[in-house]
C-alpha cells in the first residue's frame, strides 16, 4: 500500500493573477473608449460589409437592415443579369480602357518628374516647382472638373485658344462633350492633379542615394544621363515596384490617381456617357437612382473581386521577377 | 569640380524648360481663375483675357455674397468642416488612446477587428442602404458621423501615443485623475503634431467632399459649396442655349454671368486650402514621406 501523500501545495486561487473581472475593472475607461469605437466601426464599416450579401439575395429597401440576412437567396442571378445587360460591353470596355490608359500614362510621369527635380541644382527652383506641382492634390475633384470646363470649353477655353494660335488645330476641339475625347480628358486631368503628389514619394527615395556614387561615376566618365540610368533608377527600383503593385491593385479605381469614379461622375454627361460610364458609376446609378440595390451591389462586388485578384496577381509576378513584393 | 560638358548644358536646358512648363501648367490655371473672378462677367465671355482683368469689378463676389443660397452653401461647408474635424479628431484620438493603453485586455482581438475594417469595405451601395435605415439620410449628421472614426489616422495616433513616456500618465493616475481627464489634460496637449496631421487630413477631406451632398441629402438647405459648383458646371459643360435659373440670374445681375460666378465660387473654395497649405506641407507631406520610407 502506498502511503497517502499529503498535498502541500497552496490553494490555487492565491497564486493566480487577479481575476479577469478585477483587471477589467481597473482598465474600465480605456476599455470603454475602445468599445465606443467598435460600435461606430460596426455601424459604418461592418454592417455595410454584411450588406454585400445583398448581391446574392432579392433585397428590397423595405426589408430594413435585418432584411439583408432574411431576404431570399438567389445565387448568382444578378451577376448573370449584368452579363446580359445591353450596356455590359460598353461599361466593361470603358472601365478597362480608362484604367489601363491611366496606369500607362500616370505611373511613369511622377518618376520622370522626380528624376528631373533631382537634377536641379538651384534649390529655390526645385522647391517652387515641387510646391506648386502637388497643390492640385489637395483641391476637390469638383474644382478640377470646373477648371476643365473653364479651360477646355470650345468658345472661351484658353486651351483651344492656345492650340489654335499655335496653328496645331483650326477648329476648337470639344473635349468636354465629344465622347471620343473622354478617355484623354480623364487621363489628362488625373495626371495634372496627382503627378506632383506621387513625385514626393519617388523624390524621397531618390534623396536616400549616397552622393559618393555619383562622384565616383563622374570620375569614371559617366555623363548625366548615364548616371541617371545606372545609379538613380536602380536605386529607387524597390520603391517603383511597391508603388506599381499598389497602382495595379487599385487599377479599376483609377490606380494611383484613384479617380475613375469622380471623373466619370463630374466630367461625364449625357452626351459622352458612351465612353464615360464605368462599373462604379453604373452601380451607383442602378442603386441610388433606380433602387435596384441587389443588382448594384453585385456590380460593385464584381469590381472588388477583380481588384483583389489583381493585387495578389501583381504581387506574385513582382516577387517572381524582381524579388520585391508588398507581402 | 569637373568642367561642364555639352551634355550637362543640354540636360539642364531641356530640364529647366520642361520644369517651367510644369510650373505654368499647375500655377497658371489658379491665377487665371482669380483674374476672371475680378473681371466683368459679360466681358469675360468675349475671351482674350490672360494676365490681368480687363474690366475690373467686384460684382462677382458681391453677387455671391448677396445670394442667400451661395451664402448658405458656404456656411454648410464651413460647418461640416469644423464639426467634422472636431468630431473626427476627438473621437479617433479617444479610441486611439484606449487602444494604446499598455495592459489593455483583448488587445489582439481589437486590433484584428480594426485592421479588417481598414482593408475590407462593403462599398457604396450597402453603406447607402445602412445610412438610409438608420435615418441619417437628409440630415446634417450624414456629413460627419460616417467619417468620425478614421482607421488610418487611428493607427497613426496609436503609434504616437505609444511614444509618450508612461511616467506622465502614471503620476497623474496616482494623483487620482480619471482616464478621461488624463486624456484631455495631459495626452492631448502634448500630441499637437499628430492632432494637426489628423485635423488637416479630415478638414481637407470634409471641405472637398461632394458625393454625400449630392446623394445623401435632398434638403436644399443642407447643400454644400461643392454641390452648388457641380450644378453650375453641369450647366456650363453641355452646350445648350442658356436657360433656367442661370439665365434668370444673368439677366438679374447683368454683369455677373453663370460662368463668372462659377469661377468666383471656385476661387472661394480654393482659398481655405491655400491658407492651410503651409501647414499641409509641414505635417502632411512629411507624413507621406515617412509612410513611403517605412513602407
Amino acid at each position: 500500500m502506498k502511503p497517502k501523500v499529503q498535498d502541500t501545495r497552496l490553494p490555487i486561487y492565491s497564486v493566480s493573477k487577479p481575476s479577469v473581472w478585477k483587471r477589467l475593472r481597473k482598465q474600465a475607461s480605456p476599455q470603454l473608449f475602445v468599445i465606443v469605437g467598435l460600435i461606430v466601426l460596426f455601424i459604418f464599416q461592418y454592417l455595410p460589409m454584411f450588406g454585400i450579401l445583398m448581391a446574392f439575395k432579392d433585397y428590397s429597401i423595405t426589408d430594413g437592415i435585418s432584411g439583408i440576412f432574411t431576404s431570399h437567396w438567389v445565387g448568382f442571378k444578378y451577376f448573370i443579369q449584368f452579363f446580359h445587360d445591353y450596356q455590359f460591353k460598353t461599361i466593361v470596355t470603358n472601365t478597362l480602357a480608362i484604367s489601363f490608359l491611366k496606369l500607362i500614362f500616370t505611373f511613369p510621369i511622377p518618376i520622370i518628374l522626380a528624376l528631373m527635380l533631382n537634377e536641379v541644382r538651384i534649390s529655390v527652383v526645385k522647391r517652387i516647382v515641387q510646391t506648386t506641382s502637388y497643390f492640385p492634390h489637395f483641391i476637390s475633384w469638383v474644382v478640377v472638373a470646373g477648371l476643365a470646363s473653364v479651360f477646355l470649353s470650345t468658345d472661351t477655353g484658353l486651351f483651344n485658344d492656345f492650340l489654335m494660335k499655335l496653328g496645331i488645330i483650326h477648329h476648337p476641339i470639344d473635349f468636354l462633350s465629344d465622347p471620343h475625347h473622354f478617355w484623354g480628358l480623364a487621363v489628362g486631368t488625373a495626371m495634372w492633379k496627382e503627378t506632383g503628389w506621387w513625385t514626393i514619394i519617388f523624390l524621397a527615395a531618390v534623396s536616400g542615394i549616397d552622393p559618393t556614387l555619383y562622384e565616383a561615376a563622374q570620375i569614371d566618365g559617366a555623363g548625366r544621363l548615364k548616371r541617371i540610368w545606372h545609379i538613380t533608377l536602380p536605386a529607387i527600383r524597390g520603391t517603383i515596384v511597391v508603388v506599381l503593385i499598389l497602382a495595379i491593385g487599385s487599377l479599376l479605381g483609377g490606380g494611383l490617381v484613384g479617380s475613375n469614379f469622380e471623373q466619370s461622375f463630374l466630367l461625364g454627361n449625357s452626351v459622352n456617357s458612351g465612353r464615360s460610364e464605368i462599373l462604379q458609376t453604373y452601380a451607383f446609378q442602378m442603386g441610388l437612382a433606380q433602387g435596384r440595390y441587389s443588382y448594384a451591389t453585385a456590380i460593385d462586388l464584381l469590381q472588388s473581386v477583380i481588384s483583389v485578384i489583381l493585387i495578389f496577381g501583381s504581387n506574385w509576378i513582382a516577387k517572381k521577377t524582381t524579388k520585391t513584393g508588398l507581402f | 569640380m569637373k568642367r561642364r560638358t555639352l551634355e550637362d548644358y543640354l540636360v539642364d536646358g531641356i530640364n529647366y524648360f520642361l520644369l517651367a512648363l510644369i510650373f505654368i501648367a499647375t500655377f497658371y490655371p489658379f491665377y487665371y481663375l482669380i483674374v476672371i473672378s475680378f473681371n466683368n462677367g459679360l466681358d469675360s465671355s468675349l475671351g482674350g483675357i490672360y494676365f490681368w482683368p480687363r474690366h475690373f469689378t467686384l460684382v462677382n463676389y458681391k453677387t455671391l455674397v448677396t445670394d442667400p443660397s451661395w451664402i448658405l452653401a458656404f456656411f454648410v461647408s464651413v460647418a461640416r468642416t469644423v464639426v467634422g474635424t472636431f468630431l473626427g479628431v476627438g473621437f479617433t484620438s479617444l479610441v486611439a488612446y484606449g487602444l494604446a493603453y499598455k495592459q489593455l485586455m483583448f488587445k489582439k482581438v481589437y486590433f484584428a477587428i480594426f485592421i479588417i475594417g481598414m482593408y475590407v469595405s462593403g462599398g457604396i451601395i450597402p453603406l447607402y442602404v445602412i445610412l438610409r435605415q438608420i435615418h441619417l439620410l437628409n440630415t446634417f449628421w450624414v456629413y460627419v458621423l460616417p467619417s468620425m472614426l478614421n482607421i488610418f489616422l487611428l493607427f497613426i495616433a496609436i503609434s504616437f501615443f505609444r511614444e509618450i513616456p508612461s511616467e506622465l500618465e502614471e503620476s497623474a493616475r496616482i494623483d487620482g485623475a480619471s482616464e478621461l481627464r488624463i486624456f484631455l489634460k495631459i495626452i492631448l496637449p502634448i500630441s499637437k503634431p499628430v492632432l494637426a496631421t489628423m485635423a488637416l487630413f479630415i478638414g481637407v477631406t470634409q471641405w472637398n467632399s461632394w458625393l454625400d451632398s449630392a446623394y445623401y441629402v435632398q434638403n436644399e438647405h443642407l447643400r454644400t459649396l461643392t454641390y452648388k459648383m457641380i450644378q453650375v458646371i453641369n450647366q456650363a459643360s453641355i452646350p445648350t442655349n442658356i436657360q433656367g435659373p442661370g439665365a434668370e440670374y444673368a439677366a438679374k445681375v447683368a454683369q455677373a454671368t453663370p460662368f463668372s460666378l462659377e469661377v468666383t465660387a471656385m476661387v472661394v473654395s480654393i482659398i481655405p486650402i491655400i491658407c492651410v497649405y503651409p501647414f499641409l506641407q509641414k505635417y502632411f507631406v512629411k507624413g507621406a514621406m515617412i509612410g513611403a520610407v517605412k513602407g
